[in-house]
């Protein structure tokens, strides 16, 4: 908890900051193609998504002493996609398949091979072509 | 295209390709388990750092606690490109394209790609960085798991990297640019940089981007909104009137400038070019009332850095 709050407060700081800066110019962002002027209710949806990319980054594991540079480190969009779709995303992982990975695909594998009547490894499987 | 029955054409690449051979020298990191995103940022991080005076600002370890996600035993996307640059590097997603894959390969830059290495129905996601190609044997090199630059048939990778959409980044040091970029693209990557607080990264991409594309209106405006943002007035009053010089109704710039001379006791001249603006937009429209407003009121000089 004492991680979202952390956060909380240095969001609104740096968008306060930048509010107080550019209050009359355009922004680059308004060029972009996106609004011109983000509301505040934009700005509060964006904090709230940060909020629930900490948070699920807790849950998963995350060690909480580094969530808080890792959700700064995204962008918006960045982390409203990650907030919104952090149960589909692919996860680039190691380099290998683990053992029991590869023992229960081949167990798979063969099932298939069997039912299909092409192998006949296991006793307990029946053939479609029987 | 790759059938979905797993049959995979005999040739992959476009017809009529001209792709020659190419091998990119990228210090090879030996891969350790679930770490692949941290690992192949690291090998591209230290071949940057080989050619030129770039240098990483994250360790390896320090790499790896800002990708992995334990729960998922892998990095997320995103987060590969957050990490990278938080690096200091810039990250620019490729077109999904065998195009893109090799102009940046042939101006040497590495690109890290995203495989499954298996089906969708039992994925085994996977960061590699591709350093090269084989155009006689048809073999794409990269530094895919415990050797360096291994040769994988161009016909396995067309069906490895198919089945992540075609997903590839280069990562960059400050000032260089990708092979395969659009303007526009870039410039939403470089403005990247300046949202998560590197303002000074994006000024240099800012830059370099205008080294290609001088006369690059969107390019122009941000440069001169980073100058702003960063006080450094004088460099933003120049940018903004280069603008004006290329189309004299920008109506952004037009304001921009208008701000900067109200602010520096010009607002005679400011009044003036608010007065070109031409515009049906209700936001423009609210955003310039406002600029008057402010400048009818006085505009309170800006406190010197």
């Amino acid at each position: 908890m004492k991680v979202s709050k952390l956060l909380l407060s240095f969001v609104l700081s740096v968008s306060l900051f930048t509010q107080v800066l550019s209050a009359q110019i355009a922004s680059t962002e308004a060029l972009l193609g996106q609004s011109a002027v983000s509301s505040s209710k934009e700005k509060l949806v964006q904090i709230i998504s940060r909020e629930d990319v900490a948070k699920s980054f807790q849950e998963l594991g995350v060690d909480s002493k580094i969530i808080e540079a890792r959700v700064a480190s995204m962008t918006d969009e960045e982390a409203s996609k990650i907030a919104h779709q952090i149960d589909t995303l692919p996860a680039g992982a190691d380099a290998g398949m683990s053992v029991l990975g590869t023992i229960v695909f081949i167990f798979l594998v063969l099932l298939v091979t069997d039912i299909l009547g092409v192998t006949k490894v296991f006793n307990f499987t029946k053939s479609m072509r029987n | 295209m790759i059938s979905s029955s797993g049959c995979a054409p005999k040739n992959p690449l476009p017809l009529n390709n001209n792709y020659s051979s190419y091998k990119i020298y990228v210090p090879f990191v030996t891969p350790r388990s679930e770490l692949c995103a941290s690992t192949s940022i690291g090998m591209v991080s230290s071949y940057w750092q080989t050619l030129m005076p770039y240098v990483p600002r994250l360790s390896l370890s320090e790499l790896d606690e800002r990708t992995l996600i334990p729960a998922k035993g892998g990095t997320l996307q995103i987060e590969l490109i957050a990490a990278a640059r938080a690096n200091g590097l810039l990250a620019y997603p490729i077109e999904p394209t065998f195009d893109a894959l090799f102009s940046e390969l042939s101006e040497h830059h590495p690109v890290i790609v995203l495989v499954n290495r298996s089906y969708s129905w039992y994925p085994l996601w996977h960061y590699a960085p591709v350093t090269g190609y084989d155009a006689k044997e048809q073999t794409i090199l990269m530094h895919f798991g415990d050797t360096p630059n291994e040769a994988v048939p161009i016909e396995t990778f067309a069906a490895l990297w198919e089945r992540s959409g075609n997903w590839g980044v280069v990562l960059l040091p400050s000032g260089q640019l990708p092979a395969s970029a659009t303007a526009e693209k870039f410039l939403r990557t470089a403005y990247d940089l300046e949202k998560i607080g590197m303002p000074d990264e994006a000024i240099i991409a800012y830059k370099s981007a205008l080294s290609r594309w001088s006369n690059d209106i969107p390019t122009l405006f941000a440069l001169g909104n980073a100058y702003y943002n960063s006080h450094q007035i004088t460099e933003a009053e120049q940018i903004y009137r280069k603008i004006l010089l290329i189309d004299f109704k920008h109506p952004f710039a037009l304001n921009n400038l208008a701000d900067i001379l109200c602010h520096t006791n010009r607002s005679d001249e400011a009044l003036k070019l608010l007065d070109q603006v031409v515009t049906d937009n209700i936001e423009i429209q609210v955003l310039i009332k406002n600029t008057r407003k402010e400048i009818h009121s006085g505009c309170i000089p800006f406190i010197k850095k």
